[in-house]
């Protein structure tokens, strides 16, 4: 009787569907992420070497390496625009993260429960409204003759400004409804930052100290931190892709006051049709928006 | 002997071809024509304007009489061109193509607009009274035709008018319009304006866009002899003429609303309507608008006249829309799609269309005395048709892109960020950049505009 022979293992099959289940619950997620950011990045990584103009069929597609970056970088309205919106953001984001802070701590505040309830409700309202929607509101916020702008600022003697027709107006106007639309983001945000800290840490350092500064900046900042840099990312991302609410306002104008880089991408894109060049601002906006958020995390998140 | 019997045979064939084409006539009906297109549905794009409201009402009419079913997106002007654009290149579901003046260089040299002889030569498509004769000269021109052949049917159709407060000019010590730019600037202007009481003398449409480049830049250049290229494409802008009419300009700011540059047509429209300003220089199609008393308060105030006259004449703005037949629709919706264009553009829809809020091109309808007195804006607009320029906004391709710049440099010239000589300057090199690179100064490309 010969020995039970070691039975030889399986020969192994190539196998086309992995019975991972992190791979079925991650593919759903990976393939939209495919297919609606990744793949139209390629496309305009590759328009943006093509002359690729839709409103000119006849010049076809033909190849011209670096030429649209070359267009783009020397072109004194793309660095305008590019300005403006840095401007923007810079002036923008601070009163947005400032007035946020005010209100989470507010809001962190044990008193007044209903009515706490009711402003984290009354939050997501501007959130929820549509870009162009806010847009439009602002047109008739700001606008002269029956704007609300203009009325309130009648009961403390101001004369009517002109604020959609003169450019700085302009700009602040676009601002103010900007710091409304997104403020109470950067307030939920921080308020669930707050809402981290240990409430016994928090007590013992009440008694330790009056002072609610040396309290915030020793105990709730730390926490904050990663809710500041998630917004200085979002936020900065999405200023530099404004677009509807700026289009429906002032539509870029008077002048070049509030022609962010956005919209002047959307001019080039479609007015002009220029596909090609469009899509060279647009790759170099994204390695902006990269560089950025690498900045934030490299000095804002460090110090979590 | 001869001659009397060459004569009676000719008299005879013109009887004959005469009775022919009556009877054929007589013969072709809409309904027949459509039969089999029954069922079919045809795709438009429309805009929130009086003109597409009126062809709203009286589509179902067409519907019923033909079983084609037309169904229409309403979309923002700006948004317009962007979409059927897209739509062409995609080879998108719109089957009617809307067609603005300055589109049709652009939409017929890349073919993505049928010739109408492709459906006039099929006689089971044609309407025998289509009569394109019957269409005001200029607008079949300018709004439908390109390079000698006809693409669209004018459809939507403006004049630039000035609207005015009579009321208003009464108490001024004023009769009537001003008849000229000069007149407009220096004897009624200081008289109508009152900024402490939030009163202006005018107010001229100078938004960011279209509405600046058309709206504003343009209307000043040509009654002052001006234009925006030469005859051989080369900006004309710093001509004495063209300058002239964009210091004009600048000199009657001060008698309009604050915030001018601003003012889309809603605004200005508005401010004639509250009785904020006296005088708008403006399309005929805003007339339905400023005569609503839901929203105007001019009443039996509201007076219409031409556009006033410069030191070249009587040049007013001229804009509109035709409507044309996509290339990229299949056949069956292209020809289903021609019959609507034919019979929402026909003599015989002319006074609905009218009645309905709608503008039509067609010069029979105006000279009814009943529709003079009725619509007061008839008389300017036909004045104006007679006497304006077909291309008051170039045609060519190119003028979405230069359309663009002059909407940022006459902004900022109007801002008083640079001087006229200087913004002039600086749209000129920028738009012979554009004209260059489009091959018209090398002989590739015709000087078509």
């Amino acid at each position: 009787m010969s020995s039970p022979a070691v039975s030889a293992p399986p020969p192994r099959r190539l196998r086309l569907m992995p019975r991972s289940p992190a791979f079925w619950f991650l593919a759903p997620a990976v393939f939209a992420l495919a297919v609606i950011g990744i793949y139209p990045l390629l496309v305009a990584l590759y328009n943006s070497f093509h002359h690729y103009n839709l409103a000119d069929p006849e010049s076809g597609t033909p190849f011209i390496g670096f030429d649209n970056y070359v267009a783009t970088l020397t072109d004194p309205s793309f660095w305008g625009a590019l300005g403006r919106t840095l401007a923007f953001l810079a002036l923008t984001l601070p009163i947005e993260l400032g007035l946020g802070l005010f209100a989470a701590l507010l809001l962190h505040r044990q008193a007044l429960p209903r009515l706490r309830a009711v402003a984290r409700v009354s939050l997501v309202i501007p959130m929820a409204t549509t870009y162009a929607v806010v847009g439009l509101i602002g047109r008739l916020v700001f606008n002269r003759q029956f704007g609300i702008a203009n009325y309130l600022l009648g009961f403390l003697g101001v004369p009517p400004l002109d604020w959609l027709g003169n450019p700085t107006l302009a700009f602040v106007s676009v601002m103010i409804m900007d710091v409304w639309q997104w403020t109470p983001f950067c307030a939920l945000i921080l308020l669930a930052g707050l809402a981290m800290v240990p409430r016994e840490v928090e007590e013992a350092a009440r008694l330790e100290t009056p002072r609610w500064t040396m309290i915030f900046w020793h105990q709730q900042r730390p926490y904050l931190l990663p809710g500041i840099t998630a917004i200085l990312i979002l936020r900065s991302a999405d200023m530099l892709k404004m677009f509807d609410a700026v289009f429906t306002m002032t539509r870029g104008g008077p002048g070049t006051a509030t022609e962010f880089i956005s919209i002047y991408i959307q001019r080039i894109g479609f007015r002009i049709f220029d596909q090609g060049m469009a899509s060279a601002q647009a790759v170099l906006l994204l390695v902006l928006t990269i560089v950025l958020s690498r900045l934030y995390i490299r000095y804002v998140y460090r110090e979590a | 002997m001869k001659n009397s019997i060459r004569q009676a045979a000719a008299a005879l064939l013109g009887a004959a071809a005469t009775f022919a084409a009556a009877s054929n006539a007589a013969a072709w009906t809409l309904k027949e024509a459509a039969a089999p297109y029954s069922g079919t549905t045809i795709s438009a794009i429309f805009l929130d304007r009086p003109g597409y409201k009126a062809a709203e009402t009286l589509i179902p009419q067409f519907e019923k009489e033909t079983g084609i079913k037309v169904k229409w997106e309403v979309l923002p002007y700006e948004n317009t061109r962007e979409r059927q654009v897209l739509n062409f290149v995609s080879g998108g579901d719109e089957d009617v193509a809307l067609v603005d003046v300055v589109w049709l260089g652009e939409f017929a040299s890349n073919k993505w607009i049928v010739p109408i002889k492709t459906f006039t030569d099929n006689p089971k498509l044609t309407d025998p009274n289509l009569n394109l004769k019957g269409f005001f000269p200029i607008l079949l021109n300018a709004f439908g035709t390109w390079n000698n052949t006809v693409y669209g049917l004018p459809f939507d159709n403006y004049s630039g008018l000035m609207f005015y407060n009579q009321c208003k000019l009464k108490e001024a010590g004023f009769n009537g319009p001003p008849k000229t730019w000069d007149e407009l600037l220096n004897v009624y202007a200081p008289k109508l304006t009152n900024a402490s009481k939030n009163q202006y003398a005018f107010a001229l449409q100078s938004r960011r866009g279209e509405t600046q480049s058309a709206d504003s830049f343009m209307r000043m250049l040509w009654p002052f002899g001006g234009s925006l290229v030469d005859a051989k494409f080369r900006s004309n802008l710093l001509s004495p003429q063209s300058q002239a009419g964009l210091e004009f300009r600048q000199k009657l700011m001060k008698y309009m609303p604050p915030g001018i540059v601003d003012y889309d047509h809603a605004e200005s429209v508005n401010a004639l309507a509250q009785g904020h300003v006296a005088m708008i220089t403006e399309w005929s199609a805003f007339y339905p608008t400023l005569t609503d008393p839901s929203k105007s308060k001019l009443g039996n105030c509201l007076g219409v006249a031409t556009e006033p006259s410069g030191p070249a004449g009587l040049k007013p703005a001229l804009g509109g829309f035709s409507l044309a037949v996509n290339a990229k629709a299949p056949k069956k919706k292209q020809e289903a799609a021609w019959l609507f264009i034919q019979w929402i553009t026909s003599e015989a829809m002319a006074r609905p269309y009218l009645e309905a809020g709608g503008v039509p091109a067609r010069m029979a309808v105006y000279q009814d005395p009943a529709v003079q007195k009725k619509f007061a804006f008839v008389k300017p607009m036909v004045t104006s048709w007679q006497g304006g320029v077909p291309d008051f906004r170039p045609r060519f391709p190119e003028w979405p892109a230069i359309s663009e710049i002059i909407g940022e440099w006459g902004t900022k010239i109007m801002l008083g960020q640079v001087s006229v000589h200087d913004g002039s300057v600086e749209i000129g090199k920028r738009m012979e950049t554009i004209l260059q690179k489009a091959g018209y100064y090398d002989g590739k490309k015709p000087l078509l505009k």
